[in-house]
């Protein structure tokens, strides 16, 4: 369970997040929809540990924090997938999976020897677990599809991510199959029992994916709802914040 | 997951891996050596060998620094300079210190450069290129300033034994070249600092969001880099005898060439060492080759040139044909069977 409660946080006069509150369980999707800069990116900075809040508190497992750092939220296992991805494109699917946590099979001094067997294992079970076909997990990682390149991204944030996996509009760069294939697989870590929270523009993908929505508009938390209890009347209303008896959408 | 499997893949990845690329060359070394068969008959025996080994060695050793560099995304090409400096520096204090102290002033002051520039990229965030192209006319302005002009002459008997002896009939540049291969090749290819290198040559953010420290990194290759090209400063010191501020003027040019021919990509993250040392040999055969089929020296120069040309070409069209393979890859990836494994079968629209 990660929990952030009655969050702040200001850049000069602007207030980008007021007084924020939302809670992800394990094992649950939580979509983040705003528009544009409602505070949704800076409200999960304030989760991965980019951005100090300059108020409330942020739980995880129990534990209070009055602000994380970014190695602090990775060791407590939360993981961010940014929309580019950030992947080495000339590194095969199994070495990007792993990077930065290669297993070592002899460590002489400062000299550490990947386990090379060990690594593409690990790294196989990873995808499989996000449930995406990666035909061949020694190929460069440039020669693979968006939306297996996707799934790469989000195995190697599983490798850390025990507890929070955070998705920045992971469908955005995608054609139709590959969202289709994007959400099942979003739905794959879910069922791992790690929470995830997703930003989307796209409703239509919010609602194909979402337990949980929160609307975010000018910094605060407007509207906190199970998936099945809305429709998407209700959210474009409170994305906006006009009533849905004007609304023409 | 494809029938072969992860496991035997990674038992492969022990043995030499021999690319379409590296098959490349070792073909056009063949064709080449038969037609050096027919037209230079006395060019294959074991001095000229070693004539050919001397070559590469020092080329070879520098393409060492050069191939660090390259892969985790750098450049430093004023080592034809630094080399000039280093040698320089080492004969210069041989003649008037010591032996030890020669030996170490040549790579320490490689290393010195090496870092300064490594610190210059990593501040200023200017293209390496630039940056190390300044320091290729600033070190060998430095160069001739430290001698008036002149050569360094007059150094000890012992400071030639570093790079004059002969051990088992190979000079030692050449076992420096061996071993040098050996140890990076290994750093490289099978440790997990190998690994970031690459990751940092193919994407600094990937790298730096897994926590490699990346301004280390950086700055570390480079004084890597200088290290070696003391190294090498060094050993041209010390078998010929003598320093000249003149050593070293288009090394850079023979050791990228080198190092673009075997493989390693001009934009950092891709190529390997043995590609690297299969160019060197070519490189060699050929120089030495058109001057054992009579051809005017300076043809050696044409064709050193072209191959950097024509290895930079091969570089990019095989990008772009990656490129191509991987849209090809999207549009097929509409495949029905995983249109149908997601979740709810709705057609819908991209918002």
């Amino acid at each position: 369970m990660v929990e952030v409660r009655s969050v702040s946080k200001y850049f000069g006069a602007l207030q980008a997040v007021d007084q924020a509150s939302l809670g992800v369980r394990a094992g649950e999707v939580l979509c983040l929809v705003g528009d544009n800069g409602a505070g949704k990116s800076t409200l999960i900075k304030v989760i991965t540990g980019f951005h100090r809040p300059d108020e409330g508190e942020i739980l995880v497992g129990g534990e209070s924090y009055s602000s994380l750092t970014t190695l602090q939220a990775r060791q407590l296992g939360i993981e961010a997938v940014y929309q580019d991805l950030a992947l080495c494109d000339t590194l095969s699917a199994s070495a990007n999976v792993m990077l930065g946590q290669e297993p070592v099979r002899l460590k002489i001094g400062p000299v550490k020897f990947i386990d090379e067997r060990q690594s593409a294992k690990r790294a196989g079970e990873l995808i499989a677990r996000v449930g995406a076909a990666v035909p061949d997990l020694q190929a460069k990682v440039a020669r693979l599809s968006g939306g297996q390149r996707q799934a790469v991204a989000i195995a190697r944030a599983l490798v850390q991510a025990h507890r929070l996996v955070i998705l920045d509009e992971p469908t955005a760069a995608l054609g139709v199959a590959q969202t289709h294939a994007s959400l099942a697989l979003i739905r794959n870590v879910a069922q791992q029992g790690v929470g995830v929270v997703m930003i989307s523009h796209s409703l239509e993908d919010v609602f194909r994916v979402a337990d949980r929505i929160v609307v975010l508009r000018l910094g605060a938390v407007v509207l906190d709802t199970p998936a099945s209890a809305t429709n998407r009347r209700e959210i474009v209303s409170a994305i906006t914040g006009m009533d849905e008896t004007v609304g023409a959408i | 997951m494809s029938p072969a499997g992860p496991g035997v893949r990674s038992r492969l990845r022990f043995l030499p891996r021999v690319g379409a690329r590296n098959l490349g060359l070792l073909i056009a070394l063949a064709v080449w050596l038969v037609f050096l068969r027919f037209t230079a008959p006395f060019y294959f025996n074991f001095d000229n060998y070693r004539v050919i080994g001397l070559q590469i060695a020092f080329i070879g050793i520098g393409a060492l620094g050069t191939s660090l560099l390259m892969i985790g995304g750098n450049i430093d090409l004023s080592i034809g300079s630094m080399m000039a400096v280093c040698a320089t520096a080492a004969a210069l204090v041989a003649r008037d210190i010591g032996v030890i102290p020669a030996v170490v002033a040549g790579i320490a002051v490689g290393g010195a450069i090496g870092l300064f520039n490594g610190l210059m990229v990593w501040r200023f965030k200017i293209s390496p290129l630039i940056i190390t192209l300044g320091m290729l006319a600033v070190l060998r302005g430095i160069a001739i300033l430290m001698t008036s002009g002149y050569a360094v002459t007059g150094v000890p008997d012992q400071f030639k034994i570093l790079g004059g002896s002969r051990i088992f009939g190979l000079q030692s540049p050449v076992w420096f070249l061996f071993l040098g291969f050996i140890v990076v090749g290994t750093y490289l290819h099978r440790t997990t600092t190998g690994r970031h290198i690459y990751a940092l040559g193919s994407s600094r953010d990937a790298a730096q969001r897994v926590g490699i420290n990346i301004r280390k990194m950086t700055t570390g290759l480079f004084l890597v880099n200088g290290l070696i090209i003391g190294l090498v400063g060094l050993l041209a010191a010390s078998r010929l005898g003598t320093a000249n501020p003149t050593f070293g003027v288009g090394f850079e040019l023979e050791v990228i060439t080198a190092v673009i021919l075997g493989g390693v990509a001009f934009s950092g993250g891709e190529g390997s060492l043995g590609g690297v040392l299969i160019a060197l040999v070519l490189i060699g055969n050929i120089r030495n080759g058109i001057i054992a089929v009579g051809l005017d020296s300076a043809w050696a120069q044409v064709a050193n040139g072209a191959l950097l040309v024509v290895a930079v070409a091969i570089d990019q069209v095989s990008q772009e044909q990656r490129e191509k393979y991987r849209r090809l890859l999207a549009m097929r990836e509409r495949t029905p069977q995983e249109v149908a494994s997601t979740k709810p079968a709705s057609p819908s629209k991209q918002d």
